[in-house]
């Protein structure tokens, strides 16, 4: 029952656009799933170790300056840009997190918050490799084979398919950590951090792994944006508001849950973006913000384990 | 060779003394309490030697090599495993969970770990409450919780911060011929305990120490006769 269903769900991912191939809904399921990888990337630190980070744009934004930089100055392709992007936001994750995890607590969170700023700052002021505030922006992708035919880049289509295929790593991904010990030993960090380090977890070291696994996949959903939208400022990939989007959608969703990112993802983006059509529409106003307050409010107060959190135990799933 | 030993070990927390020049042994196999008034630097003793807090000055030397300034994970791996006076259980995983993610330490296989786990939670007597979350189980049951994490870890050497506070007569009872099974099964243990009719039955040495100083080193029926025990414990005579 659980394989057809998980079959079913895999099917309609990777058939969804010829579903409804109307430009417009295909650009929402591409952010859908975007924003699924970044609720799962948060999820990866926030959900099981327990550590709630409000700068991990920092990865985001480290993976589309990576992805960008090496196509427009040195001329590597976005297929090899984009994971390297996830590479490198891993790769920063480790001085962070050696530094960030002295503290503990509200402190932590607090100092993800400050590193966020600086790296920002350090890309808005370094101009030589990041142009500043005015930005990178690409005009042409580079021409791709697919078999016989040339993939048309001014179609949505093929970065569907690209979003697809990392959702679908993410979500393996976390379903993987949730069964080895580096998992195990987060729900432990998650529970008690003393006692953690009293039956020998080493918690900084498996803090940092879990840190630079979760920033892996941020920085890759960020080549991808970059990619995507073929641009970039600090202001579009650094910003606090990316965090904290990233925040919601982990819990609303259901924080350690494996499928809960892409849940909240669906909820927060797909609906929040109807809720912003018909506020826009109605009362000349944008409205989408009103609705992940209200989705909080609401999840905090009746869900606290999250959408997916409540309904995994209906289904009869620990995932 | 003794198994543990303390070193002009000295802590202060900024002006205050928590611990002053405290020196003692433990021996391989032995049951030593350790106790002392409210305050008295118990709690920081162990804290010091289980890796949590860093000493000032002194050594602590574990089978003769320095553990002093070592992170609390790395003490474990050496073979000294504690309990915390308040629990600290993991709630909201299982009791078997619990103590499996503790025996990953020596067996890395989550299937060898889970056996490791079940062997010491029968021991423990709470093989009956492995599905159950570990904050559901009643105070006594989340003490025995404690030490079944920390033996599940296979240490030489058992810390044990008053596991029999908050508990009731029998339960101080059952708890009693535990400790001393632990120590059959050859476990060295230093125990600090507040229950001093319990320390005493069990203990084959008993250090007192008092404003951070040791004051006494003896066999229980010695301690309870020692007048600078007596003193610490119930004031002296005014003259």
């Amino acid at each position: 029952m659980k394989k057809i269903i998980i079959a079913l769900a895999i099917l309609l991912l990777f058939t969804a656009p010829w579903i409804v191939s109307a430009p417009f809904f295909v650009h929402l399921m591409i952010m859908v799933l975007m924003w699924a990888v970044l609720g799962a990337s948060w999820n990866i630190l926030g959900g099981f170790t327990g550590q709630v980070s409000f700068g991990h744009a920092t990865f985001l934004g480290a993976g589309a300056y990576t992805t960008m930089i090496l196509y427009l100055k040195l001329g590597i392709a976005p297929w090899y840009g984009i994971p390297i992007g996830g590479l490198a936001a891993a790769l920063i994750a480790l001085p962070i997190g050696f530094i960030c995890f002295r503290l503990r607590g509200p402190y932590f969170a607090l100092s993800t918050l400050a590193v966020a700023e600086i790296i920002r700052l350090v890309a808005l002021n370094w101009e030589s490799l990041t142009n500043g505030p005015v930005g990178l922006l690409i005009t042409t992708l580079p021409d791709v084979t697919f078999g016989e035919r040339l993939i048309d880049w001014e179609s949505k289509i093929p970065f569907y398919y690209i979003i697809a295929v990392i959702t679908l790593g993410s979500i393996v991904a976390t379903y993987i950590m949730s069964r080895t010990r580096l998992g195990a030993y987060s729900l432990a960090i998650r529970e008690d951090i003393d006692s953690a380090e009293a039956i020998g977890i080493n918690t900084v070291q498996a803090r940092v792994a879990a840190l630079s696994l979760s920033a892996f996949f941020a920085g890759v959903a960020g080549g991808f944006y970059a990619m995507y939208l073929r641009y970039v400022d600090p202001d579009a990939v650094f910003s606090i508001a990316l965090s904290v989007e990233m925040v919601f959608i982990a819990v609303v969703g259901g924080l350690t849950t494996v499928a809960g990112p892409l849940i909240g993802a669906i909820v927060l983006v797909a609906f929040g973006e109807i809720f912003r059509e018909i506020f826009l529409v109605h009362f000349k106003l944008v409205g989408h913000l009103i609705f992940y307050g209200l989705m909080m409010m609401i999840v905090i107060r009746y869900l606290p384990e999250g959408i997916w959190g409540k309904l995994r135990l209906w289904f009869g799933s620990q995932h | 060779m003794a198994l543990l030993t303390v070193k002009g070990l000295t802590k202060y927390f900024g002006g205050l003394r928590a611990v002053h020049d405290l020196s003692f042994e433990v021996q391989p196999g032995e049951i030593l309490g350790l106790i002392g008034p409210n305050g008295a630097g118990k709690t920081t003793a162990f804290n010091l030697i289980a890796g949590f807090i860093h000493p000032t000055r002194g050594q602590i030397l574990l089978d003769g090599e320095s553990i002093a300034g070592m992170k609390p994970y790395a003490v474990t791996r050496k073979g000294i495993a504690r309990t915390f006076q308040i629990v600290k259980p993991f709630k909201k995983l299982t009791v078997l969970e619990n103590v499996t993610l503790a025996a990953f330490l020596r067996f890395p296989s989550r299937g060898e770990a889970e056996s490791q786990a079940r062997r010491v939670l029968e021991r423990m007597g709470l093989e009956s409450k492995i599905s159950a979350l570990a904050v559901d189980l009643t105070l006594s049951e989340q003490k025995r919780l404690e030490i079944a994490r920390a033996l599940a870890t296979q240490p030489k050497l058992l810390l044990l911060d008053e596991p029999m506070s908050g508990l009731n007569a029998t339960e101080i009872e059952q708890a009693s011929i535990l400790v001393r099974d632990i120590c059959k099964g050859g476990v060295t243990i230093v125990w600090v305990e507040h229950v001093l009719k319990a320390i005493m039955n069990s203990s084959n040495r008993v250090v007192v120490i008092n404003q951070g100083e040791k004051i006494a080193d003896a066999p229980p029926e010695q301690i309870v006769e020692n007048p600078n025990v007596i003193a610490a414990y119930l004031g002296t005579k005014r003259r």
